[in-house]
């Protein structure tokens, strides 16, 4: 949904602010579309009049009667730093395009102070205003500065010939490094507001309101006026319709007016008509759109909504007011914050798409100031750029940096998001198919396989890989087999001889048998015999009539030490 | 309709044999992605017969898809593939929550025997699901975190071998998939970093081999991917350390082109000295008896190299590499070492090819072959050098204002000595372009003139001259050399038909780079550089090219930054004739020539049409010039206001007092009048009744003062006819415009604006034609002033 807000930094008053939700706040992040809401707040700032600058990522406010300078951290919406400098600040401004990475700050000894704040360098140019820089505006394509000062002098600068590291040579020089190139007096007192048109080209304009109640349209280019305009009384600040038609400066008493450029029917662009430039324009006073009440105080600060049709004012009593464009008069109270608002910045609307603001980087954080000497300026080598300088950023994905190569030779992102497949795509892969299925109704697989390999070599190639493995196993299996083989014959063989030695010591054993079986039968055979002398010898006493007993005894006597005998031989 | 067609698919489907889906898997496809509204509904409630009807299609559906997936035939694969990706595609959350079993399978197929469309499809079918599936993070602890291990493993393994358990791979030789591979790993790494980290060294030990090939360089798709990939590397890095491993690739990277170049310049002494300490140190001692090389790894981890083209083609490489830098997001807050980057740049740039005269001390030890070697290659190096500066130009946008000046110093140096090189003069076309937006409009005289030279060799890119009747005029070489080829011919064919020859210049080869990088060129010079500081004739070139190429962007960009009226010319000339002849139909043209702007407020009553004529910025173009002359006098003016101011105020008191009402008012009627005007007109149309009864009052104020309104409007012409005879000279200026300026006067202010009020209506005829009236005695007075001049 499409929403509009805008920032809003007060001045610290004496006044008790109503809502317990504003006390100690600063800075406001209002919503005023469609419905106004207060968004956010950032706590403990007291900013003066164009103190206020806000960076896509950051909102710098520096403080009032002091030298520091608040930083605020849109992302976290907290406070990240607060930066001190040597000098009051009285402006600020940011420059660098879409991305705001340079912090432009007005001092209130009349130098200008640029701060890289992606780099923590940090230049200053030279007091070239007498008196305190009260406004600063840098123009679209950040090419260059215009500073006004107490001094009713308007400077313009380069920003890039400040920055550059390289400084021209200074030879028979007119100028010292760091100065404007050009000053714009035409004002008689101190200069209050300024604004720039919305063109990036060379016929831009500035407008810048002093104090002598006079408000002038310039080039800026060329120093050149283009219009004179005296206003009923001072104008306290000024801003340019988006299309550069006109331009509106709230006045001390509340009151806002509108001031077109075109107004006649002119051949040519009004403020670049040569015959009007010299003559002073004077819009009427009753002209000037009245506030609701005398009580708004002045206004402090002026924006315009994105579609120029609604002007916002800041008050010095805390309110914030609408005012319709095109019936040029007030509409209605958006905010009311208590202290003056005396900074009103608003932010691109929400929801729509900004193709040129699109950020390709973004800055989380700030990198302060560095003081030391290595940055500043190195006496070596004047010129170079120091080795240390660093850009802190985070660079982000962009959808419009590589257009040509997703149109041209990406078909990868292409397939990824069509419907299914790119029909290249597709072709591909039927012709794939084809050649595969004919292989297969051509002949045997071994065709089938040629094909195959022909077309997907890696899967040849992993094939191979496989079966060299395989092979590889394979073989290492065969040898170990081939061992286990040696082994078990080796091992037959030992076992056959063991075999044959086992029978010849079964046979040995045999024999052994035979023999003391032998034996045995032998002794026997001695014994029945002398058993069988024995009983002879025994029959035979008896017969003759002896004691055969004793005969026996005295056998056996004999026989003890025969048998003895036999048996030390039977044992052998 | 709808669910016709689903049903119609889920039959076709279901019946057609497998081997006969391939030829009707597009239209199948299609045909599912118009149901998509069908696939993507939420199937929970299902209410009516149809709902449930198309439930059970869809279920038809996922199961045959599902079966496809696993079927036996190389078909069957490849038509569920095909399939998956439109359902997927069709029906989003719906069907990616319950497409699990879905990425199972497809990352099977990654490991099968399939042809090579079939896994590439799978590959992005299944990044496409990861890729859906992001945006929720239950899908994402479903079915990514699970499955994303083994797809990365698997495509790791397509195209490479992981051959120990080291975390190293090696590339497989010539595989198909390498291209794919890595742009899915660069899709996927931003977005599951931890998922990646654990294959983040197997990765980059592949992106070494591809980054550091020197002899058979990959392709430049296969490159430019492995460069982005590399840098994304830093994604997998712990939490809080991504910026630091950035950097410090971004370093190595600085300090491997300056071991290289050490190598590659060996054959000169170098006049460069590093404003880093740490690189001021010798370089390595080299052993010159060797053909120049580096063996061992360098700081990045890349191989060694050998011989001058190598080197210089590893220098290519790293230096590309350091663009990529600039155009990959990255992961957190880096910090880029823009300083030692340019000191990189300005020790490449440092190195030039000599002139005749030499000026570059050569290194005696080395032969003088190797140093010729040098000279040839250097323009490719400087090309290269330019790419980085413009990748980091476009990339850091307005945060390179601080080193604009520097590069633009490198880059002109260069140019003055190699312009020769077509490569050279394309990056150093778009170089510029990109330089001058930030540093042209504040470019002063010298700066502009240092450039001339640049801004001469474009237009002769840009339309090589015709005729060889003045080469000179083309310093490019290749209408030289063109040129003195014909001499050759000329002798003979000169005489017979000029003509023809004419045709044969413009058939030289094609260069439609060059270009195009100088027709790109061309614009951005013209808007950024302040007219006035181009030498008129360069300018005339310039319109004279811009003519001939009928370049729509240049001819608006002339058109809208005229050339400055030159003191005793006409009025400035314009190529506006030409753009309306040769776009009349085009938007731009037609807005620039005759506006119609709303000039005012998006309020009716104030829509008054102003012919704002194309002159206009010619006109204001000639009233600088004319005031150029005569900035003395508003010097003067400037400087002597008090003074004048304090004359003017008591004069215009007199006159205010002394004189009738009528002459005071005749000066306020010239300005007050117009401002009233669209507050009457309003009236007519609209239904604001305020105004309406304003008008009414009005009218009747003016009724009695309707006499002094006659007598005041050719009171009005006096004073018109006065302005130009302030202007005109010096001395008279000072009083009427100082009259002017004091006019702010308080007291005469309300007596006076009632009665312009009833002017307004009445007058106003008379002054819209007032400027046209204008117009002549301005010229007049420019002439004037010149003559005064």
């Amino acid at each position: 949904m499409l929403s509009e807000c805008f920032i809003a930094s007060t001045l610290t008053s004496g006044k008790a602010p109503a809502s317990a939700s504003l006390r100690d706040v600063g800075i406001c992040l209002q919503e005023f579309q469609p419905a106004p809401a207060l968004r956010s707040t950032f706590k403990k700032s007291s900013t003066a009049a164009n103190c206020l600058a806000v960076s896509p990522s950051h909102v710098f406010a520096a403080q009032s009667e002091k030298a520091i300078v608040h930083v605020y951290s849109r992302e976290k919406g907290n406070q990240e730093a607060i930066v001190p400098f040597p000098e009051r600040i009285r402006s600020l401004a940011v420059a660098g395009g879409r991305n705001g990475d340079i912090l432009v700050l007005g001092t209130e000894g009349g130098r200008l102070i640029l701060w890289e704040t992606c780099t923590g360098r940090q230049v200053a140019t030279t007091a070239s205003h007498l008196q305190p820089v009260t406004s600063l505006v840098v123009d679209r394509a950040s090419n260059f500065i215009v500073s006004g000062s107490s001094d009713a002098s308007v400077h313009v600068w380069s920003l890039a010939s400040i920055l550059s590291f390289i400084k021209p040579p200074s030879g028979r020089d007119r100028q010292q490094p760091n100065s404007p190139i050009r000053t714009f007096s035409n004002h008689r007192a101190a200069i209050t507001s300024i604004a720039l048109g919305h063109s990036a080209g060379r016929y831009n304009i500035a407008v810048s309101t002093a104090k002598d109640s006079t408000a002038v349209a310039w080039d800026y280019h060329t120093g050149r006026v283009l219009r004179t305009f005296l206003l009923p009384s001072s104008a306290t600040c000024v801003t340019l319709d988006p299309v550069d038609r006109a331009f509106y400066v709230g006045y001390e008493d509340g009151s806002v007016q509108g001031i077109e450029f075109y107004k006649n029917q002119s051949a040519q662009h009004p403020l670049h008509d040569p015959s009007l430039q010299s003559t002073p324009v004077q819009p009427s006073a009753a002209d000037r759109w009245l506030p609701p009440s005398s009580d708004t105080g002045a206004v402090e600060s002026l924006a315009l909504s994105y579609d120029g049709t609604i002007l916002l004012t800041g008050q010095r009593n805390g309110k914030v007011l609408s005012w319709n464009v095109a019936r040029r008069k007030y509409a209605t109270i958006v905010a009311d914050y208590t202290h003056p608002v005396t900074n009103l910045s608003m932010l691109p609307l929400n929801g729509l798409p900004h193709p040129p603001l699109e950020l390709t980087r973004i800055a989380h954080t700030i990198i302060k100031p560095r003081y030391d000497q290595a940055l500043s300026e190195s006496s070596v080598n004047p010129g170079a750029v120091p080795a240390d300088y660093a850009f802190q950023t985070r660079l982000l994905p962009s959808s419009k940096d590589t257009p040509k190569p997703k149109t041209k030779t990406d078909p990868f992102s292409e397939a990824l998001s069509h419907a299914f497949f790119p029909d290249s795509m597709m072709e591909e892969g039927l012709a794939e198919l084809a050649a595969l299925n004919q292989g297969q109704q051509q002949q045997s697989p071994s065709t089938v396989h040629s094909t195959q390999a022909l077309e997907d070599t890696t899967a040849k190639d992993t094939q191979i890989t496989a079966l060299e493995a395989e092979l590889s196993t394979l073989k290492k299996k065969a040898t170990a087999s081939e061992t286990a083989r040696q082994t078990t014959t080796d091992e037959v063989t030992k076992l056959r001889s063991d075999l044959i030695h086992l029978q010849g010591y079964i046979n040995e054993l045999h024999q052994k048998q035979e023999q003391t079986q032998r034996e045995k039968v032998q002794r026997q055979a001695r014994k029945e015999k002398r058993e069988m002398k024995r009983r002879d010898a025994w029959f035979a006493a008896e017969k003759k009539g002896r004691n055969g007993d004793a005969v026996v005894k005295k056998m056996d006597l004999d026989d003890g030490a025969q048998t003895s005998d036999s048996d030390d031989q039977s044992s052998e | 309709m709808a669910t016709m067609s689903l049903r119609a698919v889920t039959h076709r489907l279901t019946t057609t044999p497998v081997q006969q889906l391939p030829p009707i898997a597009s239209f199948l496809a299609t045909s599912l992605s118009d149901c998509g509204e069908l696939l993507s509904a939420p199937q929970n409630q299902k209410t009516g017969k149809s709902d449930s009807d198309n439930a059970i299609q869809i279920h038809k559906l996922k199961t045959r898809l599902g079966s496809l997936l696993q079927d036996r035939s190389f078909e069957g694969r490849w038509t569920g593939v095909v399939l998956v990706k439109a359902t997927v595609e069709a029906g989003q959350w719906e069907v990616l929550r319950g497409c699990e079993p879905l990425v199972r399978s497809l990352i099977a197929i990654l490991a099968k025997q399939d042809p090579v469309t079939t896994k590439k499809m799978c590959i992005i079918t299944l990044t496409r699901i990861f890729h859906l599936t992001y945006q929720y993070p239950t899908l994402v602890r479903e079915i990514t975190t699970p499955s994303l291990p083994g797809f990365i493993t698997s495509i790791l393994n397509l195209v490479s071998v992981k051959p120990s358990s080291e975390p190293i791979r090696k590339l497989r030789p010539s595989t198909p998939f390498l291209e794919i591979a890595l742009h899915v790993i660069l899709e996927l790494i931003a977005r599951h970093p931890t998922t990646f980290r654990p294959f983040s060294a197997q990765i980059h030990s592949l992106l070494q081999a591809i980054i550091g090939s020197t002899s058979p360089t990959y392709p430049k798709p296969v490159m430019e991917l492995a460069q982005r990939l590399f840098i994304s590397l830093h994604n997998c890095a712990p939490k809080n350390a991504a910026g630091d491993e950035w950097r410090n690739a971004n370093l190595l990277t600085i300090s491997s082109i300056h071991r290289t170049s050490d190598y590659v310049f060996r054959s000169i002494i170098e006049q460069w000295e590093s404003v880093d300490p740490n690189l001021r140190q010798a370089a390595a001692p080299q052993d010159y008896t060797q053909e120049v090389g580096d063996d061992g790894p360098d700081p990045l981890g890349l191989s060694g190299w050998r011989g001058i083209h190598s080197g210089v083609d590893r220098i290519l490489a790293l230096l590309r590499l350091l663009s990529t830098f600039f155009s990959t997001p990255t992961a957190s807050a880096v910090s880029i070492p823009v300083g030692q980057i340019l000191d990189l740049t300005s020790r490449l740039t440092s190195v030039i090819v000599p002139n005749e005269s030499g000026g570059v001390q050569a290194n005696s030890q080395i032969s003088r072959e190797e140093r010729e070697s040098l000279w040839t290659e250097l323009p490719r190096i400087h090309a290269a050098c330019m790419k980085l500066l413009v990748s980091a130009m476009n990339a850091l946008e307005t945060g390179t204002m601080s080193v604009a000046q520097t590069i633009l110093e490198q880059a002109t140096w260069v140019f003055r000595a190699e312009k020769f090189s077509r490569k050279v003069r394309v990056s150093m076309y778009n170089l510029v372009r990109s330089l001058l937006p930030i540093v042209g409009p504040s470019m002063t005289k010298q700066a502009v003139s240092s450039l001339t030279d640049l801004f001469q060799t474009c237009c002769v890119d840009l339309l090589p001259p015709a005729d060889d009747t003045n080469p000179s005029a083309g310093s490019s070489t290749d209408a030289k050399g063109k040129s003195k080829a014909n001499q050759v011919a000329v002798n003979a064919d000169s005489f017979l038909n000029s003509g023809k020859q004419v045709r044969q210049v413009k058939q030289g080869p094609l260069f439609p780079e060059l270009k195009r990088a100088a027709s790109e060129l061309l614009p951005i010079i013209l808007t950024y550089v302040p007219t006035e500081l181009l030498v008129p004739s360069l300018r005339g070139e310039i319109d004279r090219k811009i003519i001939l190429t009928a370049d729509k962007n240049a001819m608006i960009s002339s058109v809208l930054n005229p050339l400055p009226a030159a003191r005793g010319r006409g009025a400035g000339s314009s190529i506006i004739p030409f753009l309306a002849r040769s776009y009349a139909d085009e938007m731009e043209v037609e807005g620039l020539i005759r506006p119609r702007m709303p000039v005012l407020m998006s309020t009716p009553d104030l829509n008054g049409n102003v012919v704002v004529d194309e002159d206009e910025d010619e006109d204001e173009d000639m009233s600088v010039s004319a005031y150029q002359p005569t900035t003395q006098s508003t010097g003067f003016l400037r400087t002597s206001p008090p003074s004048a101011a304090l004359s003017s105020q008591t004069t215009s008191v007199e006159t205010f007092q002394t004189s009738t009402p009528a002459p005071s008012l005749n000066k306020r009627v010239y300005e007050e009048p117009t401002p009233q005007a669209p507050v009457a007109q309003p009236a007519e149309k609209k239904e604001d009744a305020q105004v309406k009864r304003a008008r009414f009052e009005d009218d009747t104020i003016a009724a009695p003062t309707k006499p002094s309104l006659a007598k005041e409007s050719p009171a009005t012409f006096t004073g018109t006819a006065a302005i130009p005879v302030e202007q005109s000279s010096v001395t008279t200026t000072s009083t009427p415009q100082s009259v002017q300026t004091a006019a702010p006067f308080p007291k005469p202010v309300p007596a006076t604006t009632p009665v312009k009020i009833s002017a307004a209506n009445e007058t106003e005829e008379s002054d819209d034609e007032m400027p046209t009236l204008n117009m002549e005695p301005d010229t007049d007075d420019d002439d004037d002033e010149e003559m005064d001049g």
